[in-house]
């Protein structure tokens, strides 16, 4: 399989119109996709895509394909805003939490790509309306967003373009780690939501974290996630010291992240923090950070990173 | 100042009373040696002696003191609005909390910061405005024949404006992204991350309902023996229940403003006063003062030790220990009559 991936990726770098072709053939055959709930036959390329999932809704846009509905990212009205522009109009069929079922009949889909905490019962309800592909991943593991594009990828025909794109993704952590590392900065971090009565500590478990890992970050959350969420209770103010690391990586549901970083230098306990007298507090999108997965979103996170820790001395 | 002498007899005319401000210091010690953090009350004791390491320092001056200090007004606040709503409504369950008016000055404030203005100065007199509107509300409920002489549908339908008002306040919060990070604030009250700069524009309101209050205790006291009484004795019964009602929304919205709503402080300390007091207004308002921060103070260190190293909302913790109170209240046959 290794070795077939990689023929397959040489072709593809090369841009020969031979291997196209190849793809496209072998693209439209059926497959067999294994699900969290069993086997999911798909045959050709779908071209009405749901997706009940923002990993999902990334893969979807890295393949090339425009789903025909999503549902809401966190805290916010439509798709998360680092895909907004390249997805235009889409209709929404729900939240993360909940599905609008309804809404999804009637866009009439050849294939749903949903979320791997969808629950049996939702699955029961989706895949009598078009093949659901759920992937199976438990709890959270900082990796687990690779396997999933691939699935979705292979479940949309177009598992090449997906492969070069997570290639592409590592290739640049490695590329972004060398150069902070050359760069000669400390790399403890820590990545919080910012609340006035105390911060929430994300998982080192997460998509977001696990990139910052790849970068040669330190990411640590000081045991205070419990195993199996995403973030901790809101941390006492007299606790902040266990936040206190190198980086604080500051996710905001706000579009200013200044505005959410203003608000916290009101607190005294946050001034406090090394990290915030050092000037070494990143705000970033909450939407991006901490809701999102895939290939698009991993390079936007990239982007952060390398815009705010590379280029500050 | 005759008004003031006549009622403000000397210790002694209080059995208990010094026994509670004793408790009452003592809490408030135990406020600022106690919390979720690394600095132990051993740490915080060197701190109060004027020692101690920076950090120690640091979480007793700049994050325990304030919250006592917030606790103690936002107490005070809290069990005398309490102990006056309950006198006007003639209803013992009468309580800022379960009957919206608290709910009503959240969701002034959740508009207010949904419209785009976030000065603190101004939330004061918001929040004092919603809790203004949810007491004509409740007064407006009081005169609906059966419901307003029946303590328990009063309740009822407070908890009913309660409700809608807090899940709108949940609902424009949630539409609204920027202050999605507030939304547990405006929701479950906290004293926690309160800094005294957002007291300070809660006192002068705060001064001038002690003042009202003061002056308003005596007819207040007269009213309790009916309306003709108390206009034979020469108060105006209207009058006296507007001053109540602008007082209970002074005291109600700027306890509000600076810890969110916290629900059953109002219930559970006027009842605790009455059992002390017996049933003149005038000395269950005074047993009020120190009953009210004691609660507060109570809760919020509970709140701060039992999930270290998170810390449960303020809010939760009074609910915990007033709902029991407020079924005890309704199971006891007899339902005093105010």
């Amino acid at each position: 399989m290794q070795r077939i991936s990689n023929i397959m990726n040489v072709f593809c770098r090369c841009v020969s119109i031979g291997a196209l072709m190849t793809l496209l053939i072998s693209s439209a055959q059926a497959r067999t996709l294994d699900t969290a709930f069993g086997d999911v036959e798909i045959e050709g390329e779908p071209q009405r895509v749901v997706t009940l999932y923002e990993g999902a809704l990334d893969v979807a846009m890295t393949a090339g394909v425009t789903p025909v509905a999503a549902i809401m990212t966190r805290g916010g009205e439509g798709v998360a805003r680092y895909l907004k522009d390249r997805v235009g109009d889409i209709a929404i069929v729900g939240t993360a939490r909940e599905t609008n079922i309804e809404a999804v009949v009637a866009q009439s889909p050849d294939v749903i790509l949903a979320s791997p905490r969808l629950s049996r019962e939702q699955y029961a309800l989706l895949a009598d309306i078009a093949p659901t592909v759920v992937p199976r991943t438990e709890g959270f593991s900082p990796d687990a967003w690779k396997g999933e594009a691939r699935l979705f990828g292979r479940a949309l025909g177009h598992e090449t373009e997906v492969d070069v794109a997570i290639e592409e993704i590592e290739r640049r952590a490695e590329d972004l780690a060398e150069s902070l590392q050359d760069n000669g900065q400390p790399l403890g971090a820590h990545l919080v939501r910012w609340m006035p009565q105390g911060p929430l500590v994300m998982s080192d478990q997460l998509f977001s974290t696990g990139l910052l890992a790849a970068t040669g970050f330190d990411v640590d959350d000081g045991g205070l996630v419990p195993e199996g969420r995403p973030h901790s209770d809101p941390l006492s103010l007299e606790n902040l010291a266990q936040v206190d690391n190198d980086w604080l990586f500051m996710a905001t549901l706000n579009e200013d992240g200044d505005d959410a970083l203003a608000s916290a230098r009101e607190s005294k306990a946050f001034g406090r923090l090394s990290a915030v007298e050092q000037d070494r507090v990143v705000p970033v999108d909450g939407q991006l950070w901490t809701s999102a997965s895939g290939p698009m979103a991993a390079s936007a996170i990239l982007d952060d990173i390398e815009a705010n820790v590379l280029s500050s001395q | 100042m005759p008004m003031l002498a006549a009622t403000t007899p000397s210790l002694r005319h209080f059995p208990g009373m010094g026994g509670l401000l004793s408790l009452l210091v003592l809490t408030c010690l135990a406020s600022l040696l106690v919390g979720a953090g690394p600095v132990s009350p051993r740490d915080a004791i060197t701190v109060l002696v004027g020692g101690g390491s920076e950090e120690a320092r640091f979480t007793v001056t700049a994050l325990r003191l304030p919250r006592t200090l917030i606790g103690l007004v936002v107490g005070v606040s809290l069990g005398v609005s309490g102990a006056l709503l309950q006198a006007i409504t003639r209803n013992p369950l009468a309580e800022p909390g379960l009957l919206g008016v608290t709910a009503g000055s959240a969701f002034a404030v959740a508009v207010m910061l949904v419209l785009g203005a976030s000065a603190a100065t101004l939330r004061v007199p918001v929040a004092q405005l919603g809790a203004l509107g949810g007491c004509l509300c409740v007064m407006n409920v009081v005169r609906l024949r059966g419901v307003g002489s029946d303590p328990v549908r009063l309740v009822l339908a407070g908890a009913a404006l309660s409700s809608l008002l807090a899940a709108l306040t949940s609902l424009i919060l949630l539409m609204d992204q920027r202050a999605a990070d507030e939304i547990r604030f405006w929701v479950v009250g906290s004293l926690s991350g309160r800094r005294l700069a957002d007291l300070i524009p809660v006192i002068p309101s705060l001064l001038v309902a002690g003042l009202l209050t003061v002056t308003m205790a005596r007819p207040l006291a007269s009213l309790a023996l009916g309306e003709r009484v108390a206009k034979g004795l020469g108060h105006h019964p209207g009058l006296v229940r507007l001053s109540i009602i602008l007082i209970v929304a002074l005291l109600v919205g700027g306890a509000t403003a600076i810890a969110g709503p916290v629900a059953f402080v109002g219930l559970v300390v006027p009842f605790a006063a009455r059992a002390i007091a017996g049933p003149d207004i005038r000395r269950t308002l005074w047993f009020c003062l120190p009953l009210g921060p004691l609660m507060v103070l109570v809760a919020d260190i509970v709140a701060r030790i039992v999930v270290a190293p998170s810390e449960l909302p303020l809010g939760v913790l009074t609910a915990l220990c007033g709902a029991p109170v407020l079924v005890a209240v309704v199971r006891a046959r007899r339902l005093p009559m105010l």
